[in-house]
Protein backbone atom coordinates (compact mmCIF):
# COMPACT_ATOMS: atom_id res chain seq x y z
CA UNK A 1 0.00 0.00 0.00
CA UNK A 2 1.47 3.58 -0.97
CA UNK A 3 0.27 5.98 2.10
CA UNK A 4 2.32 8.82 0.44
CA UNK A 5 3.65 10.61 -2.68
CA UNK A 6 6.56 8.90 -3.73
CA UNK A 7 8.65 10.54 -5.96
CA UNK A 8 11.80 9.54 -7.86
CA UNK A 9 14.52 12.04 -9.15
CA UNK A 10 15.90 11.53 -11.94
CA UNK A 11 20.16 13.33 -11.89
CA UNK A 12 20.30 14.51 -15.73
CA UNK A 13 24.24 15.71 -16.48
CA UNK A 14 23.76 19.46 -15.62
CA UNK A 15 20.24 19.18 -13.19
CA UNK A 16 18.57 17.06 -10.66
CA UNK A 17 14.95 16.90 -11.21
CA UNK A 18 11.68 15.51 -9.67
CA UNK A 19 7.80 15.63 -9.77
CA UNK A 20 6.71 16.60 -6.52
CA UNK A 21 2.95 16.86 -5.10
CA UNK A 22 2.09 19.34 -2.15
CA UNK A 23 -0.61 16.74 -1.19
CA UNK A 24 -0.05 13.44 0.24
CA UNK A 25 -3.22 11.87 -1.28
CA UNK A 26 -5.30 13.01 -4.41
CA UNK A 27 -9.52 13.23 -3.22
CA UNK A 28 -12.19 12.99 -6.19
CA UNK A 29 -12.86 15.85 -7.63
CA UNK A 30 -10.17 17.44 -6.26
CA UNK A 31 -7.43 19.60 -7.75
CA UNK A 32 -3.76 18.64 -6.89
CA UNK A 33 -0.84 20.68 -6.88
CA UNK A 34 1.86 19.32 -8.71
CA UNK A 35 5.37 20.79 -9.87
CA UNK A 36 8.92 19.68 -11.38
CA UNK A 37 11.45 20.73 -9.05
CA UNK A 38 14.84 21.48 -11.04
CA UNK A 39 17.83 21.91 -8.94
CA UNK A 40 20.64 23.24 -11.25
CA UNK A 41 24.06 22.98 -11.35
CA UNK A 42 25.99 26.13 -9.95
CA UNK A 43 26.37 28.47 -13.29
CA UNK A 44 23.66 26.68 -15.07
CA UNK A 45 19.82 28.20 -15.84
CA UNK A 46 16.72 27.53 -17.33
CA UNK A 47 14.42 29.21 -19.07
CA UNK A 48 10.91 31.58 -18.01
CA UNK A 49 8.24 30.94 -20.91
CA UNK A 50 9.40 34.19 -22.36
CA UNK A 51 13.30 33.08 -22.73
CA UNK A 52 14.06 36.38 -23.66
CA UNK A 53 16.72 36.72 -26.46
CA UNK A 54 17.83 33.14 -26.56
CA UNK A 55 16.99 29.64 -24.77
CA UNK A 56 13.82 27.79 -25.31
CA UNK A 57 11.30 27.02 -21.60
CA UNK A 58 10.43 23.92 -20.66
CA UNK A 59 7.99 21.72 -22.19
CA UNK A 60 5.78 19.19 -20.28
CA UNK A 61 4.55 15.95 -21.10
CA UNK A 62 1.61 14.57 -19.11
CA UNK A 63 1.27 10.71 -19.07
CA UNK A 64 -2.30 10.61 -16.67
CA UNK A 65 -5.11 8.76 -15.88
CA UNK A 66 -7.74 8.60 -17.81
CA UNK A 67 -10.41 11.85 -16.77
CA UNK A 68 -7.25 13.64 -15.25
CA UNK A 69 -5.90 16.65 -16.59
CA UNK A 70 -3.20 19.19 -15.81
CA UNK A 71 -3.01 22.96 -16.44
CA UNK A 72 -0.81 25.01 -17.49
CA UNK A 73 2.86 25.84 -15.97
CA UNK A 74 2.42 28.47 -13.20
CA UNK A 75 5.95 30.45 -13.56
CA UNK A 76 7.45 31.95 -10.54
CA UNK A 77 9.29 35.24 -11.31
CA UNK A 78 11.79 35.13 -13.45
CA UNK A 79 15.25 36.76 -13.27
CA UNK A 80 17.13 38.63 -15.35
CA UNK A 81 20.35 36.98 -16.81
CA UNK A 82 22.44 39.35 -19.07
CA UNK A 83 26.34 37.64 -20.29
CA UNK A 84 26.72 40.46 -22.34
CA UNK A 85 25.34 43.96 -23.09
CA UNK A 86 23.56 43.68 -26.24
CA UNK A 87 21.52 40.11 -25.38
CA UNK A 88 19.47 39.52 -22.04
CA UNK A 89 17.53 36.48 -21.10
CA UNK A 90 15.33 35.06 -18.76
CA UNK A 91 14.68 32.09 -16.52
CA UNK A 92 16.12 30.60 -13.05
CA UNK A 93 19.68 29.76 -11.36
CA UNK A 94 20.14 27.15 -9.18
CA UNK A 95 16.42 25.92 -8.36
CA UNK A 96 12.84 26.20 -9.02
CA UNK A 97 10.18 24.68 -8.63
CA UNK A 98 7.16 25.16 -11.51
CA UNK A 99 3.96 24.39 -10.47
CA UNK A 100 0.94 22.92 -12.50
CA UNK A 101 -2.38 22.15 -11.00
CA UNK A 102 -3.57 18.74 -11.80
CA UNK A 103 -7.15 18.11 -11.70
CA UNK A 104 -8.71 14.54 -10.77
CA UNK A 105 -12.37 13.23 -12.03
CA UNK A 106 -14.73 13.02 -9.90
CA UNK A 107 -15.77 9.74 -10.09
CA UNK A 108 -15.49 6.68 -7.91
CA UNK A 109 -14.02 4.67 -10.78
CA UNK A 110 -10.52 5.48 -9.83
CA UNK A 111 -8.02 2.89 -8.94
CA UNK A 112 -5.89 3.31 -6.19
CA UNK A 113 -2.77 4.31 -5.90
CA UNK A 114 -2.72 6.99 -9.39
CA UNK A 115 0.19 7.19 -11.16
CA UNK A 116 1.58 10.28 -12.55
CA UNK A 117 3.81 10.70 -15.35
CA UNK A 118 5.74 13.67 -17.05
CA UNK A 119 8.03 14.23 -19.64
CA UNK A 120 9.99 17.20 -19.55
CA UNK A 121 12.28 18.73 -21.57
CA UNK A 122 14.20 21.33 -20.75
CA UNK A 123 17.16 23.30 -22.33
CA UNK A 124 19.94 24.07 -19.62
CA UNK A 125 22.51 26.82 -20.09
CA UNK A 126 25.91 28.40 -19.11
CA UNK A 127 27.71 29.84 -21.27
CA UNK A 128 27.15 26.86 -23.84
CA UNK A 129 23.29 25.06 -24.03
CA UNK A 130 22.93 21.43 -23.60
CA UNK A 131 19.21 19.66 -24.27
CA UNK A 132 18.20 17.97 -21.47
CA UNK A 133 15.29 15.67 -20.99
CA UNK A 134 13.98 13.31 -17.87
CA UNK A 135 10.35 10.53 -17.34
CA UNK A 136 9.57 11.41 -14.10
CA UNK A 137 7.10 9.56 -11.99
CA UNK A 138 4.65 9.84 -8.94
CA UNK A 139 2.21 7.70 -7.13
CA UNK A 140 -0.63 9.04 -5.11
CA UNK A 141 -3.37 6.94 -2.88
CA UNK A 142 -6.88 8.24 -2.70
CA UNK A 143 -8.33 9.53 -0.47
CA UNK A 144 -11.41 11.85 0.59
CA UNK A 145 -9.43 14.94 1.44
CA UNK A 146 -6.00 15.70 0.11
CA UNK A 147 -3.58 16.71 3.27
CA UNK A 148 -0.52 18.45 2.87
CA UNK A 149 2.83 16.18 2.70
CA UNK A 150 5.29 17.52 5.12
CA UNK A 151 8.25 17.22 2.82
CA UNK A 152 7.54 18.97 0.07
CA UNK A 153 4.90 21.63 1.58
CA UNK A 154 7.74 24.19 2.27
CA UNK A 155 9.12 24.51 -1.14
CA UNK A 156 5.43 24.44 -2.56
CA UNK A 157 4.86 27.20 -0.09
CA UNK A 158 8.24 29.63 -1.08
CA UNK A 159 6.92 28.57 -4.84
CA UNK A 160 3.62 30.26 -3.85
CA UNK A 161 5.46 33.43 -2.94
CA UNK A 162 7.58 33.69 -5.79
CA UNK A 163 4.16 33.19 -8.60
CA UNK A 164 2.95 36.87 -9.96
CA UNK A 165 -0.41 37.71 -8.14
CA UNK A 166 -2.73 39.36 -10.28
CA UNK A 167 -2.99 43.41 -10.31
CA UNK A 168 -4.33 44.66 -6.94
CA UNK A 169 -7.81 46.32 -7.22
CA UNK A 170 -6.72 49.77 -7.46
CA UNK A 171 -4.05 49.67 -9.36
CA UNK A 172 -4.06 51.49 -12.84
CA UNK A 173 -1.49 50.39 -15.56
CA UNK A 174 -1.46 52.05 -18.72
CA UNK A 175 1.04 52.45 -21.60
CA UNK A 176 2.16 55.47 -24.07
CA UNK A 177 3.62 53.72 -27.15
CA UNK A 178 6.15 56.05 -28.60
CA UNK A 179 8.10 56.33 -31.77
CA UNK A 180 11.07 54.09 -30.25
CA UNK A 181 10.01 53.47 -26.85
CA UNK A 182 6.76 52.38 -24.27
CA UNK A 183 6.11 54.08 -21.54
CA UNK A 184 4.54 51.86 -18.92
CA UNK A 185 2.99 54.17 -16.11
CA UNK A 186 1.49 52.67 -12.94
CA UNK A 187 -0.60 54.28 -10.06
CA UNK A 188 -0.68 52.32 -7.09
CA UNK A 189 -0.97 54.26 -4.73
CA UNK A 190 2.31 54.31 -3.58
CA UNK A 191 5.86 55.75 -4.56
CA UNK A 192 7.52 52.70 -6.47
CA UNK A 193 11.52 53.59 -6.93
CA UNK A 194 12.67 50.10 -7.95
CA UNK A 195 10.97 47.59 -10.32
CA UNK A 196 11.33 45.54 -13.04
CA UNK A 197 8.81 44.52 -16.35
CA UNK A 198 9.78 41.11 -17.54
CA UNK A 199 7.49 41.05 -20.62
CA UNK A 200 5.26 37.97 -21.60
CA UNK A 201 4.82 38.34 -25.37
CA UNK A 202 8.82 38.10 -27.34
CA UNK A 203 9.70 40.74 -29.74
CA UNK A 204 7.89 43.38 -28.33
CA UNK A 205 10.79 44.87 -25.70
CA UNK A 206 14.60 45.49 -26.41
CA UNK A 207 15.06 42.80 -23.99
CA UNK A 208 18.77 44.26 -22.80
CA UNK A 209 17.68 47.87 -22.77
CA UNK A 210 18.13 49.50 -19.89
CA UNK A 211 14.82 50.34 -18.05
CA UNK A 212 14.48 53.49 -16.99
CA UNK A 213 12.36 54.29 -13.79
CA UNK A 214 10.63 57.36 -12.79
CA UNK A 215 9.23 57.52 -9.53
CA UNK A 216 5.95 59.65 -8.96
CA UNK A 217 3.75 60.10 -5.62
CA UNK A 218 1.54 57.21 -6.47
CA UNK A 219 3.81 55.00 -8.54
CA UNK A 220 6.03 55.22 -11.31
CA UNK A 221 6.84 54.99 -14.83
CA UNK A 222 9.04 53.06 -16.67
CA UNK A 223 10.41 53.67 -19.96
CA UNK A 224 11.00 50.20 -22.34
CA UNK A 225 12.38 50.38 -25.57
CA UNK A 226 11.03 49.07 -28.32
CA UNK A 227 11.71 45.81 -29.75
CA UNK A 228 13.39 45.78 -33.55
CA UNK A 229 11.18 42.40 -34.55
CA UNK A 230 7.91 45.09 -33.69
CA UNK A 231 6.72 46.00 -36.79
CA UNK A 232 3.04 46.32 -36.01
CA UNK A 233 1.57 48.28 -33.10
CA UNK A 234 0.11 46.64 -30.21
CA UNK A 235 -3.11 47.12 -28.12
CA UNK A 236 -2.30 45.71 -25.29
CA UNK A 237 1.24 45.04 -23.15
CA UNK A 238 1.63 41.89 -21.49
CA UNK A 239 3.79 41.29 -18.41
CA UNK A 240 5.06 40.43 -15.16
CA UNK A 241 6.38 43.46 -12.87
CA UNK A 242 8.70 42.44 -10.17
CA UNK A 243 9.56 44.86 -7.41
CA UNK A 244 12.87 43.99 -5.42
CA UNK A 245 11.43 44.71 -1.97
CA UNK A 246 7.80 43.13 -2.43
CA UNK A 247 5.82 40.63 -4.42
CA UNK A 248 5.52 40.27 -8.46
CA UNK A 249 2.41 41.51 -10.43
CA UNK A 250 0.80 40.51 -13.84
CA UNK A 251 0.19 43.49 -15.64
CA UNK A 252 -2.11 43.63 -18.64
CA UNK A 253 -1.39 47.50 -19.79
CA UNK A 254 -3.74 48.75 -22.78
CA UNK A 255 -1.67 50.81 -24.86
CA UNK A 256 -2.11 54.28 -26.85
CA UNK A 257 -0.34 55.81 -29.68
CA UNK A 258 1.25 59.06 -28.24
CA UNK A 259 1.57 61.71 -30.62
CA UNK A 260 5.47 63.07 -30.76
CA UNK B 1 49.06 48.28 -45.51
CA UNK B 2 48.85 48.92 -41.55
CA UNK B 3 46.96 52.24 -42.97
CA UNK B 4 44.30 50.34 -44.68
CA UNK B 5 43.93 47.84 -41.80
CA UNK B 6 43.65 50.80 -39.55
CA UNK B 7 40.57 52.70 -41.70
CA UNK B 8 39.27 49.30 -41.83
CA UNK B 9 39.29 49.00 -38.40
CA UNK B 10 37.88 52.49 -37.56
CA UNK B 11 34.78 51.62 -40.21
CA UNK B 12 33.89 48.64 -38.23
CA UNK B 13 34.02 50.57 -34.74
CA UNK B 14 32.29 53.53 -36.93
CA UNK B 15 29.62 50.99 -38.65
CA UNK B 16 29.37 49.80 -34.66
CA UNK B 17 28.72 52.70 -33.46
CA UNK B 18 26.28 53.35 -35.80
CA UNK B 19 24.71 50.03 -35.22
CA UNK B 20 23.76 51.14 -31.72
CA UNK B 21 22.32 54.70 -32.64
CA UNK B 22 20.29 53.00 -35.63
CA UNK B 23 17.75 49.73 -34.97
CA UNK B 24 18.13 47.32 -37.87
CA UNK B 25 14.52 47.58 -38.86
CA UNK B 26 12.46 45.39 -41.42
CA UNK B 27 11.34 48.07 -44.42
CA UNK B 28 14.55 50.01 -43.86
CA UNK B 29 18.08 49.78 -45.98
CA UNK B 30 20.15 46.78 -44.66
CA UNK B 31 23.57 48.71 -43.15
CA UNK B 32 26.32 48.03 -45.38
CA UNK B 33 29.46 46.06 -44.44
CA UNK B 34 32.79 44.76 -45.23
CA UNK B 35 34.03 41.54 -43.87
CA UNK B 36 36.62 38.82 -44.66
CA UNK B 37 35.47 35.41 -45.24
CA UNK B 38 36.99 32.03 -44.60
CA UNK B 39 38.78 32.04 -47.93
CA UNK B 40 40.44 35.35 -47.03
CA UNK B 41 38.26 37.49 -49.70
CA UNK B 42 36.62 40.47 -48.37
CA UNK B 43 33.12 40.82 -48.83
CA UNK B 44 31.23 43.96 -49.06
CA UNK B 45 27.40 43.80 -48.94
CA UNK B 46 27.65 46.40 -52.07
CA UNK B 47 28.86 43.84 -53.87
CA UNK B 48 25.23 41.68 -54.15
CA UNK B 49 22.86 45.17 -54.93
CA UNK B 50 20.34 43.78 -57.53
CA UNK B 51 20.24 40.26 -55.39
CA UNK B 52 18.84 38.95 -52.24
CA UNK B 53 21.49 37.77 -49.66
CA UNK B 54 20.18 35.75 -46.89
CA UNK B 55 22.97 36.29 -43.62
CA UNK B 56 22.54 33.11 -41.00
CA UNK B 57 24.55 33.28 -37.85
CA UNK B 58 25.80 30.13 -37.08
CA UNK B 59 28.31 27.93 -34.47
CA UNK B 60 28.62 24.45 -35.19
CA UNK B 61 28.46 23.69 -31.56
CA UNK B 62 24.76 25.05 -31.05
CA UNK B 63 22.51 22.54 -30.29
CA UNK B 64 19.89 24.28 -32.49
CA UNK B 65 22.19 25.03 -35.34
CA UNK B 66 23.08 21.12 -35.22
CA UNK B 67 19.35 20.19 -35.54
CA UNK B 68 19.62 22.37 -39.10
CA UNK B 69 22.63 21.18 -40.35
CA UNK B 70 22.67 17.52 -38.99
CA UNK B 71 19.39 16.93 -40.40
CA UNK B 72 20.57 18.49 -43.76
CA UNK B 73 17.98 21.42 -44.01
CA UNK B 74 20.43 24.28 -43.78
CA UNK B 75 22.50 22.82 -46.91
CA UNK B 76 18.92 21.65 -48.44
CA UNK B 77 18.01 25.80 -48.07
CA UNK B 78 21.22 26.65 -49.23
CA UNK B 79 21.36 24.41 -52.49
CA UNK B 80 17.83 25.46 -53.13
CA UNK B 81 17.63 29.37 -52.92
CA UNK B 82 21.86 29.60 -54.08
CA UNK B 83 20.14 27.94 -57.29
CA UNK B 84 17.42 30.63 -57.75
CA UNK B 85 20.60 33.28 -57.68
CA UNK B 86 20.03 34.24 -53.95
CA UNK B 87 23.47 34.93 -52.11
CA UNK B 88 24.07 32.87 -48.82
CA UNK B 89 26.58 34.56 -45.85
CA UNK B 90 26.88 31.92 -43.10
CA UNK B 91 28.40 34.46 -40.18
CA UNK B 92 30.36 33.08 -37.26
CA UNK B 93 30.67 35.58 -34.23
CA UNK B 94 31.81 33.61 -31.72
CA UNK B 95 34.54 35.40 -30.12
CA UNK B 96 38.35 33.34 -29.47
CA UNK B 97 37.79 30.83 -26.91
CA UNK B 98 33.79 30.75 -26.82
CA UNK B 99 31.61 28.00 -28.49
CA UNK B 100 31.47 27.71 -31.87
CA UNK B 101 34.75 29.90 -32.86
CA UNK B 102 36.77 28.30 -35.08
CA UNK B 103 39.99 29.30 -37.74
CA UNK B 104 39.32 29.77 -41.48
CA UNK B 105 40.68 26.43 -42.28
CA UNK B 106 38.70 24.65 -39.28
CA UNK B 107 35.45 26.09 -40.89
CA UNK B 108 36.46 25.35 -44.52
CA UNK B 109 36.97 21.95 -43.86
CA UNK B 110 33.29 22.01 -41.67
CA UNK B 111 31.85 23.48 -44.56
CA UNK B 112 33.22 20.55 -46.90
CA UNK B 113 32.33 17.43 -44.46
CA UNK B 114 28.51 18.90 -43.88
CA UNK B 115 28.03 19.46 -47.79
CA UNK B 116 27.09 22.65 -47.00
CA UNK B 117 26.95 25.35 -49.68
CA UNK B 118 26.69 28.84 -48.88
CA UNK B 119 28.07 31.28 -50.80
CA UNK B 120 30.57 32.55 -48.22
CA UNK B 121 31.13 32.15 -44.68
CA UNK B 122 32.60 35.91 -43.03
CA UNK B 123 34.59 35.26 -39.96
CA UNK B 124 33.13 37.56 -37.63
CA UNK B 125 35.26 36.74 -34.48
CA UNK B 126 35.15 40.43 -33.09
CA UNK B 127 31.85 40.69 -33.47
CA UNK B 128 31.12 43.79 -35.35
CA UNK B 129 28.72 42.44 -37.72
CA UNK B 130 27.12 40.67 -35.20
CA UNK B 131 26.75 44.16 -33.49
CA UNK B 132 25.59 45.76 -36.66
CA UNK B 133 22.52 43.29 -37.24
CA UNK B 134 21.81 43.27 -33.60
CA UNK B 135 22.35 39.47 -34.58
CA UNK B 136 20.97 37.43 -31.12
CA UNK B 137 20.75 33.41 -31.81
CA UNK B 138 22.71 30.71 -34.08
CA UNK B 139 20.87 30.40 -36.38
CA UNK B 140 19.44 34.11 -36.62
CA UNK B 141 18.34 34.68 -40.08
CA UNK B 142 18.19 38.21 -41.89
CA UNK B 143 16.99 38.78 -45.74
CA UNK B 144 17.72 42.09 -47.70
CA UNK B 145 16.11 42.64 -51.27
CA UNK B 146 17.84 43.20 -54.66
CA UNK B 147 17.21 46.94 -53.15
CA UNK B 148 19.12 46.43 -50.58
CA UNK B 149 16.34 46.47 -48.16
CA UNK B 150 16.09 44.26 -44.65
CA UNK B 151 12.83 42.18 -45.98
CA UNK B 152 13.31 39.70 -42.82
CA UNK B 153 14.56 39.43 -39.26
CA UNK B 154 13.78 36.45 -37.19
CA UNK B 155 13.98 32.62 -36.85
CA UNK B 156 14.50 29.98 -39.66
CA UNK B 157 10.75 28.32 -38.52
CA UNK B 158 8.01 28.43 -36.48
CA UNK B 159 9.42 25.78 -34.13
CA UNK B 160 11.51 26.86 -31.43
CA UNK B 161 13.21 23.43 -30.55
CA UNK B 162 16.08 21.64 -30.83
CA UNK B 163 14.57 18.24 -32.39
CA UNK B 164 15.24 17.60 -35.74
CA UNK B 165 12.08 15.80 -36.01
CA UNK B 166 10.02 19.46 -35.93
CA UNK B 167 11.22 20.25 -39.18
CA UNK B 168 8.90 18.32 -41.42
CA UNK B 169 6.22 20.06 -39.90
CA UNK B 170 7.80 23.72 -39.26
CA UNK B 171 7.15 26.28 -41.75
CA UNK B 172 10.20 27.83 -43.00
CA UNK B 173 9.94 31.27 -42.80
CA UNK B 174 13.21 32.14 -44.72
CA UNK B 175 11.50 30.04 -47.93
CA UNK B 176 8.35 31.68 -47.28
CA UNK B 177 9.47 35.21 -47.00
CA UNK B 178 11.97 34.86 -50.11
CA UNK B 179 9.21 33.05 -52.46
CA UNK B 180 6.92 35.86 -51.40
CA UNK B 181 9.24 38.75 -52.15
CA UNK B 182 10.15 36.94 -55.65
CA UNK B 183 6.63 36.90 -56.65
CA UNK B 184 6.27 40.92 -55.92
CA UNK B 185 4.68 39.81 -52.88
CA UNK B 186 4.83 41.44 -49.53
CA UNK B 187 6.67 38.95 -46.80
CA UNK B 188 3.75 38.74 -44.50
CA UNK B 189 6.08 37.12 -41.29
CA UNK B 190 8.94 39.64 -41.63
CA UNK B 191 9.60 39.81 -38.10
CA UNK B 192 9.48 36.94 -35.84
CA UNK B 193 11.53 36.08 -32.51
CA UNK B 194 14.94 34.06 -33.84
CA UNK B 195 15.41 31.14 -31.45
CA UNK B 196 18.29 29.44 -30.46
CA UNK B 197 21.76 29.78 -28.11
CA UNK B 198 23.02 32.97 -27.91
CA UNK B 199 25.91 34.41 -29.96
CA UNK B 200 28.81 33.88 -28.39
CA UNK B 201 30.10 37.55 -28.51
CA UNK B 202 33.37 38.70 -26.97
CA UNK B 203 31.48 41.33 -24.54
Amino acid sequence: MVTAAAAQPAGTQHARVELLSHQETVSLGGNLQAGVHFILEPGWHIYWVNPGDSGQPPVFKWQLPAGFSAGEIQWPRPERMQATPQLADFGYHHEVLLPVTIHAPSSATINSPVEIGVEAKWLICREVCRPEHAQLHLTLAVAASGKEDPRSAPLFARTEKLLPQPMPRGWKASVRSGKDEFVLALDTGKRITKAEFFPLEPGQIDNPAPQKIQPSRSGCRITLKKSDLLLKPITVLRGVLVIPSGAAYRIEAPVRESLQ
Amino acid sequence: MKNLRRSILRAVVLMALIASAFAVRVGEPAPGFTAVDSNGKQQHLSDYKGKFVVLEWHNQGCPYTKKHYESGNMQRLQKEWTAKEVVWLTVISSAPGTQGFVTPTQENDYVKTMNAVPTAVIMDPGGSLGHLYAAKTTPHMFIIDPSGTLIYNGAIDDHPTSDQSDIASSKNYVSAALQQSMSGKPVTEAATRPYGCSVKYKD
